[in-house]
């Protein structure tokens, strides 16, 4: 287990050397730049051309390539295009944020998912299945970003409960614990659909299986069967789909970071993609890769743990 | 038990939001402002280019001369750091009296001529700021004494005390704050005069700024600014409805400004100077190539039918490239009242009877795309089939400047007088795809002489006379179709006192200063 786990940690380097040469290729031939973002629209060709060579973007994209390279080896990330920041500080004022409201997305997720999809299978074909199907149904095909706005509305302007801007005051908890509420229930929502719906699907499987038949037949109580014997089975493929979703959590942080006037990564990158700030981009995505690369492999290691049969060599 | 849980935790969940919500009610002196930004590019005067920018820079530095608030008429320009200043019999030599006593922001101490002479060089030298092109005419800045700079000129400038005003590279800086922090530090740690001062800047969020109590005009009147980074338009509005938000930035929609009127307690301010749309035709592509063919485009633009669609509230008529508002804007030019039959005749003298398509990008953003879209459906109406693809705003300003488009819209805001635009988007010198390209996509080049000309007069009358004659030259030439202005937007709670009429303003937002106060209930 140890073994696999370090052998996959080490794999984490060429996969985001493979991520960071196509980001950085392909930012590079769209059209669009950089200089005349920074510059602004009354710069003139000299100005743009100056900067440019400023910037290093005149000399040829693969001696910009090695440079890079070179450079984050030596673990300068080098500085926003747009700003004029080191993208290290860029990354570390917005990356607390962004965690905040995955992490706190992802807790309800599973905290509100898991319980209804086991209700919903417990009592299949009635009421609360019912309910929770449409709900998960709508949880599903509702964009994030309309869900912020429906939240924001009802909760912020109409209730006045909630805020409807910014991340808080980050080194107070209250202020950090309420401007996160509504954007981590806007992910957390739709989380839970997904979460909902594979958990109540693989219960209803392991409820058919021999062994639950043979557990009720002993005389086991319901609550050991459910909990110790079904449970436990059923949370195999819901903690692949954790997994799996978890990369599309942080594609929803992107738009619920907008809607909520949130700093965080999210919001760097759409507005590093607009800029064609390079620096900022490049450094942004290999960020969002190495946590799905973790989290996948958290999963894997989360397998082992759930099911004993399955062993990692 | 389970209900009891969740129930219980809904009702902590509320108490908290309570709490926590019930301090958001009291009206303190703060404003807060909602802008369309994701961040600040600089907040070093001198190279401030986007609105978040100027919105942030404005209340924080002054300038030798202002703007009167709210009014960008440059005959209303007024002193500022300059009690009062000579100016020589040529034009060329400008003495400056500065007031005394005036204080630089955090123990900077007091503001005197070196500043003035360090701030002008500053904003001359492209190695130190974006808009070193403005100040080419600068010979020198001299400190006479303490309280007085003297200014040389090489050569006659359109508007002198227009280039010193408190917009782009006419901002005063802290000499002293500049050399001891260096240029980059100095784009986040901003050291001026103005009755604001920067607190805290937390990037991609927001930026405070604070009372200034020593500013030199009087005590101002909030404690702080807060201007939040929200890109979003409904998240804008929302914050604004809530009361979060005491000023935000609109939708220049016509449904946006009726729907914001409705909101009790709201204003909304729609003002000048607007930005111009101006369709530049590409005389070095074909067909535009024909004169005919581009009368025939101009003949076939309902220009009314396109500001109904953009809305009535936010549109006003723009017949030549400078606006009449602008110091040489003129209504005195060939009109190309709409005629799709006069458009028809002309394409076909030019043996296009059948019409012709054109390819072009366009950018995704509203202001352009949305009267493109019309244009598009107007110019189909006489046969002419215009094709767009459209593509992220800054590569669109890319492409242009490549020359791809066979019609450019542009939009844009400039300094009221009309050397500016016609330099920048009329002179030879800015043709695109030359090394001293600005914004010239048609290829004009006959109009050179006027526009230098006009920047050489000292007597205003023939200065304007110069540049109504160029306006006159573009249109009977066809390079050009102004098409109309667009003002801007904001909504502001009617608690927020500006402290003066807001008509036009170069910040291009509710600008904030020393006397905008908040109403008592």
């Amino acid at each position: 287990m140890f073994q696999y786990v370090v052998r996959r940690i080490f794999l984490i380097v060429p996969t985001l050397w493979a991520v960071v040469t196509v980001v950085f290729f392909l930012i590079r031939i769209v059209p669009g730049g950089p200089a005349m973002a920074a510059l602004g629209a009354y710069a003139s060709e000299e100005q743009v051309r100056a900067l440019e060579h400023q910037m290093g973007l005149d000399q040829p994209l693969l001696i910009q390539y090695v440079k890079y390279l070179a450079d984050l080896c030596r673990g300068d990330l080098g500085k926003s295009l747009i700003t004029q920041r080191p993208v290290a500080q860029e990354i570390a004022q917005a990356l607390p944020y962004t965690i905040d409201l995955t992490v706190a997305g992802m807790a309800l997720g599973i905290l509100m998912g898991v319980p209804i999809g086991i209700f919903a299978a417990l009592r299949r074909n009635r009421l609360p299945d019912y309910l929770g199907r449409i709900f998960s149904l709508i949880g599903i095909s509702m964009p994030e970003f309309y869900l912020g706005i429906l939240l924001m509305y009802v909760f912020a302007v109409k209730l006045n409960l909630f805020p409807v801007i910014g991340g808080g005051d980050f080194s107070r908890w209250g202020s950090r614990f309420y401007h996160l509420v509504l954007p981590a229930f806007t992910l957390g929502i739709i989380m839970t659909s997904f979460i909902s719906r594979m958990t109540r699907s693989s219960m209803l499987n392991v409820i058919g299986e021999d062994y639950v038949r043979t557990a009720r037949a002993k005389g086991v109580s319901e609550k050991m069967v459910v909990y110790k014997h079904a449970l436990r089975n059923a949370l195999i493929p819901t903690t692949t789909v954790i997994g799996l979703y978890a990369g599309i959590l942080m594609g929803g942080s992107v738009l619920t970071e907008i809607v909520y006037s949130r700093p965080g990564l999210g919001k760097m990158m759409v507005f590093a993609v607009k800029d064609r700030d390079y620096m900022t981009l490049q450094m942004v995505i290999v960020i969002f890769s190495a946590a799905v690369f973790l989290l996948n492999l958290l999963t894997d290691i989360l397998y082992s743990l759930i099911d004993p049969r399955i062993e990692y060599h | 038990m389970r209900f009891r849980t969740i129930g219980l935790l809904a009702m902590v969940m509320l108490l908290l939001a309570a709490i926590f919500s019930s301090t958001a009610e009291a009206r303190e002196p703060v404003v807060r402002v909602a802008l369309k930004a994701s961040d600040i590019r600089s907040l070093d005067p001198h190279y401030g280019t986007t609105t978040i920018d100027y919105a942030c820079i404005d209340p924080m530095f002054n300038a030798l001369v202002r703007f009167k608030p709210g009014d960008i008429d440059p005959e209303k320009i007024e002193p500022d750091l300059a009690e009062r200043w000579e100016m020589s019999p040529d034009g060329l030599t400008w003495t400056f009296y500065l007031r005394k006593g005036v204080k630089f922001h955090k123990g900077y101490g007091e503001l005197t001529a070196a500043d003035v002479k360090f701030s002008l060089e500053k904003a001359a030298n492209k190695d130190t700021s974006g808009f070193a092109k403005d100040f080419e005419a600068l010979d020198k800045a001299e400190v006479i004494d303490p309280h007085t700079v003297r200014l040389t000129f090489k050569e006659n400038v359109p508007s002198v005390l227009g280039l010193l005003t408190d917009y782009h590279g006419g901002f005063i800086v802290c000499q002293k704050a500049v050399e001891e922090m260096g240029l980059e530090k100095f784009k986040t740690n901003p050291i001026g005069t103005g009755p604001f001062m920067l607190e805290e800047y937390v990037p991609k969020q927001k930026l405070v700024a604070v009372r200034h109590a020593e500013y030199f005009r009087g005590r101002p009147l909030l404690d702080k600014i807060e201007f939040w980074f929200m890109p979003d338009a409904s998240s804008r509005e929302m914050a604004f409805r809530k009361g979060e938000i005491d000023i935000c930035e609109g939708e220049r929609e016509q449904a946006w400004i009726d729907k914001m009127r409705q909101v009790p307690g709201t204003v909304v301010d729609i003002f000048g100077p607007g930005e111009t749309l101006t369709l530049h035709f590409n005389t070095r592509q074909k067909p535009l190539d024909d004169k005919r063919v581009r009368e025939a485009l101009a003949y076939a633009i309902d220009r009314q039918e396109l500001m109904d669609f953009l809305g009535q509230d936010v549109t006003t008529p723009l017949v030549s490239p400078i606006p009449p508002d602008y110091l040489g804007g003129t209504t005195d030019v060939k009109l190309y009242a709409h005629d799709p039959a006069k458009a028809k005749e002309l394409l076909k003298a030019a043996g296009l009877e059948k019409g012709f398509t054109l390819k072009e990008v366009i950018t995704e953003m509203s202001d352009y795309r949305r009267p493109m879209e019309q244009i598009q459906a107007q110019l189909r109406k006489i046969g002419v089939d215009l094709q767009m693809d459209v593509i992220t705003h800054s590569a669109y300003h890319q492409q242009i400047r490549k020359d791809v488009n066979p019609i450019t819209l542009y939009v844009c805001a400039r300094f009221p007088t009309a050397d500016p635009i016609l330099t920048q988007f009329y002179h030879s010198k800015s043709i695109v795809g030359t090394p001293t390209a600005i914004t010239n996509f048609s290829h004009y080049d006959q109009i050179d002489d006027l526009i230098e000309q006009a920047r050489r007069e000292t007597q205003v009358e023939k200065q304007k006379a110069l540049w109504a004659q160029a306006q006159q030259k573009i249109l009977e030439d066809a390079v050009a179709y102004p098409l109309c202005i667009t003002k801007f937007v904001f909504a502001r709670k009617d608690y927020v006192d500006l402290g003066y009429e807001m008509k036009s303003t170069l910040t291009l937002v509710d600008t904030i200063k020393w006397n905008t106060r908040i109403l008592e209930k």
